[in-house]
């Protein structure tokens, strides 16, 4: 770390919780206004003068204190000076000065891509999440927040490769919601954790708006799972919209409540999108075809009955289909195995 | 002059021999009793006092011991009051000639001489056949219960005059007919698969489930049909033998719920409430221990609605008894050992709100709450619960108009076929269901084709199941074949297992 970046780090560790914010937007005014990056003491002392007024800011000791605190957690911090710092993010009106991390550093360079959704979706929405993040964590560094649902779908599906950026509206050390610390560790050895707060920090209200235009900073583009009308995660559409990023959005049935965010921004001129093929071929990029799963006759027939109908209950499907309902049972079973079908509760199935 | 006559205590459903004996001496009238005996046994100084004078018999006005023999067990209850009567009668010689040696005397003494039934007594019969007894004078409101027992002479009796009479050889009880027993003698359950409208999964796995023996788990919103699709498990059940009857007849007659037909002929079925403890689930008591409901479910069905209600020690307690199919109960007043085979059928909603899953309503429960929700019940026991199936509320007027939903008789012919097979395959295996078998058994009888093995290892990592879920897995299979009449286990059976482990997915 340069002695710059120590100093960024340093004083934005300790400031005081009512100047944060302010000595924050201080900082990331300033630097990105200063022509060159080259020599910015100044800047910073021109920013910190700014917030503390009269106040004494805090000692040369007390900043390498806390950076050092902080390394020793394992923690690393990325600055608007770090050479890392993703370009795209830096370019936002309000980038953070300082964003604190936990995992493979080196996913910063990566291309970027963010899927997000609403942390109660229908299980096709869940499935199909899954699906195409696998798929988009080949060409992209899958982001996501950390909350249940939609962004769980992402993890799981781009968590085995490991090119997954979690931002937290937390401090990096600290899972929430706290079901997912067994998950948070597991991302911190595959993937990694950013956030903007300071290690510690708790989950303000305020914090995951702040951390939803991290999200659309950071990506090339975002995917929108599900949303229901007030949907939080609108709100990330919204800022990908202002940063000009593209925005994509799953198709969801009409008057499904879960879906109407999504369907609204479909007709305000998102993406539709419903494979990760929709996402490559926006970005120009070329596909290959995955090659179909071989099907028995009777997974043939049970898979076009359930396409048609896109979606039933096992006995509606078994009907149409002309089987035994518990072998039909048997015959889903094998179809949700292979990916292609996805049990929705109740005893529904959905096509995927 | 000292009488001796045999009475018995039970202990657990096991009855021992007491010896009531009775010294009548001169000296300052005194009425002693001794040998352990407990408060209810105590009391029955003042009943059989009265129960004498009533009867137009004498009490003697001397000094009277009345010793209870062996000394070092508690003697608890009334169904020592004959015993007690006939042996003072006889130690104050108004008894002379008659033979009272060999007989065994059972019944509690009302004030006016009549004699009322008591609690567990075929348990003490058998255990007095056993024991070389044949004889046996009973309250003869316990007549219908005693009937099953063949090879011994019972007389009912009502009242004590009568017990006197026939003792004296004036006037001569009846000795009671032997009844041979007769499955369903006395159907009272309306319950049958036939007026389940729909619900061809649920239908589905309660047939696989009573085929192999498994526990099963209904999941469902509320008022979906979950208890009434419960209640049919008895009728679909193989019909008891003399035996089973006779076994639950034990236990039901310890704890005194033995209804009017003196012995079981239906499979039980028992609702405890949720509010259930340990001691009521398990057995116990802090005087007599007393059989729990999952003995009281013994060789037939245990239902818990709304399992996640259950306070989780009365729950994670029912899981030794599940894998053993007994429950040993220790107490000051000595261990005892309950049967406890029962098959275990839980229901559920999905969700706190019960919305979950739902074609027409929308669940407003969080994942966090519906995780806390599920994770209620512990992960040990639904482990024990092989099967795990969806209960869903919509309306299948379409379907069910077309075809009238199968009776339960249909259903419980299917079930007897693939119990037969089991049968065969673990005769001289101590086993009798494909629930019971253990890793040796699953590896002799449940060989998986190359292909099946490739399809359940893909299961595994596709579907996330748990590795004890495995075999839970498989034995559902082998059922899914056996009600196929399939020798070996074919892929479609492994899928169709597959699909009823919904709860491992959830986590």
């Amino acid at each position: 770390m340069t002695k710059e970046e120590m100093l960024l780090t340093g004083l934005m560790l300790t400031a005081p919780e009512r100047l944060l914010g302010a000595l924050s937007r201080a900082l990331s005014s300033e630097l990105c206004a200063a022509d060159t990056q080259k020599n910015c003491l100044p800047v910073i002392e021109r920013a910190v003068k700014r917030v503390y007024k009269d106040e004494t800011p805090p000692s040369a000791r007390e900043r390498d204190a806390a950076v050092a605190r902080m390394e020793e957690a394992g923690i690393f911090a990325v600055t608007l000076l770090s050479a890392d710092y993703p370009a795209a993010l830096a370019a936002i009106p309000d980038p953070p000065p300082v964003l604190y991390g936990m995992g493979n550093r080196a996913l910063l360079q990566r291309r970027k891509f963010c899927i997000v959704g609403s942390r109660i979706l229908p299980a096709w929405a869940e499935k199909t999440g899954r699906t195409i993040a696998e798929a988009l964590s080949k060409r992209f560094a899958v982001v996501t927040g950390f909350a249940e649902g939609g962004d769980r779908a992402a993890i799981d599906g781009a968590i085995a490769s490991g090119s997954l950026i979690c931002v937290l509206p937390t401090g990096v050390d600290i899972a929430y919601p706290a079901a997912h610390t067994a998950l948070r560790r597991e991302v911190v050895k595959r993937g990694l954790l950013l956030s903007e707060a300071a290690p510690g920090a708790k989950a303000q209200k305020f914090s995951f708006y702040a951390r939803n235009r991290i999200l659309a900073g950071l990506s090339e583009g975002v995917l929108v799972l599900a949303a229901g009308e007030r949907s939080g995660t609108l709100i990330t559409a919204h800022r990908a919209l202002d940063y000009g990023r593209e925005v994509f959005a799953l198709p969801h049935n009409v008057g499904a409540a879960q879906g109407v965010g999504c369907n609204e921004m479909i007709k305000a001129g998102a993406w539709l999108c419903t494979s990760a093929k929709d996402v490559f071929a926006a970005f120009g990029m070329e596909t290959e075809e995955s090659p179909a799963a071989a099907l028995s006759e009777r997974e043939q027939r049970l898979l076009s009955v359930l396409r048609e109908t896109g979606g039933q209950h096992i006995a509606a499907l078994a009907e149409r289909a002309g089987i035994p309902v518990f072998e039909a049972s048997a015959v889903l079973s094998s179809l949700e195995m292979k990916g292609l079908a996805v049990r929705a509760g109740g005893n529904r199935y959905s096509p995927v | 002059m000292i009488a001796k006559i045999i009475c018995y205590a039970l202990q657990g459903l096991e009855g021992v021999p007491v010896e009531v004996e009775t010294d009548v001496c001169k000296g300052i009238p005194a009425y002693e009793m001794v040998g352990l005996p407990d408060t209810a046994v105590k009391e029955s100084k003042e009943r059989v006092r009265s129960a004498l004078k009533n009867s137009g018999l004498l009490f003697p006005m001397n000094k009277i011991t009345v010793n209870f023999a062996p000394a070092d067990i508690k003697k608890e209850g009334a169904a020592f009051d004959l015993a007690v009567a006939v042996s003072l009668l006889k130690a104050s010689e108004q008894l002379i000639g008659a033979n009272v040696s060999d007989t065994v005397f059972l019944g509690e003494l009302a004030l006016s001489g009549e004699l009322r039934p008591i609690t567990g007594l075929l348990p003490i019969l058998i255990s007095a056949k056993g024991h070389g007894f044949t004889r046996f004078i009973i309250p003869a409101g316990n007549a219908s219960e005693a009937a099953y027992l063949g090879g011994a002479e019972i007389y009912p009796a009502r009242t004590l005059s009568e017990v006197v009479s026939h003792l004296k050889g004036e006037a001569q009880i009846a000795p009671l007919q032997t009844v041979t027993f007769v499955p369903h003698a006395r159907r009272r359950q309306t319950a049958d698969l036939k007026f389940v409208k729909g619900q061809p999964i649920a239908r589905r796995a309660l047939e696989i489930a009573v085929a192999g023996g498994h526990n099963l788990l209904l999941v469902g919103p509320p008022g979906t049909g979950k208890t009434m699709l419960a209640r049919c498990l008895p009728t679909v059940m193989p019909d008891l033998t003399f035996e089973e009857a006779l076994e639950i007849t034990k236990i039901h007659s310890v704890a005194g719920v033995l209804g009017e037909e003196g012995i079981v002929s239906e499979r039980p079925f028992r609702t405890p409430h949720h509010t259930a403890t340990v001691v009521s689930m398990c057995g116990g008591g802090n005087r007599a221990i007393h059989p729990g409901e999952i003995s009281l479910a013994h060789g037939g069905v245990l239902f818990l609605d709304e399992l996640p209600e259950y306070k989780r020690s009365a729950l994670e307690a029912m899981r030794q008894p599940l894998e053993d199919g007994k429950i040993t109960v220790s107490r000051a007043g000595g261990t005892v050992s309950f049967p406890a085979r029962f098959m275990l059928c839980a229901s559920m909603n999905p969700c706190p709100c019960g919305n979950y899953g739902s074609a027409d309503k929308l669940c407003t429960c969080s994942p966090a709450e519906i995780r806390r929700y599920r994770r209620k019940v512990s992960g040990p026991l639904l482990d024990r619960i092989d099967l795990q199936v969806e209960v869903d509320n919509v309306s299948y007027d379409d379907l069910t108009s077309r075809e009238a939903s199968e009776d339960s008789a249909a259903v419980k012919a299917r079930v007897d076929g693939a119990r037969a097979i089991q049968r065969e395959r673990y005769e001289g295996a101590g086993i009798h269901t494909n629930a019971e078998m253990g890793e040796r058994e699953i590896a002799a009888y449940c060989a998986l084709s190359a292909e099946g093995d490739a399809i359940l290892r893909e299961a595994f990592e596709r579907m996330q199941l748990s590795a004890r879920a495995r075999s839970r897995v498989i034995k559902v299979a082998r059922t899914i074949a056996d009600l196929a009449g399939s020798e070996t286990i074919e892929p479609a059976h492994v899928f169709e297992a597959v699909s009823y482990r919904i709860y491992d997915k959830l986590g």
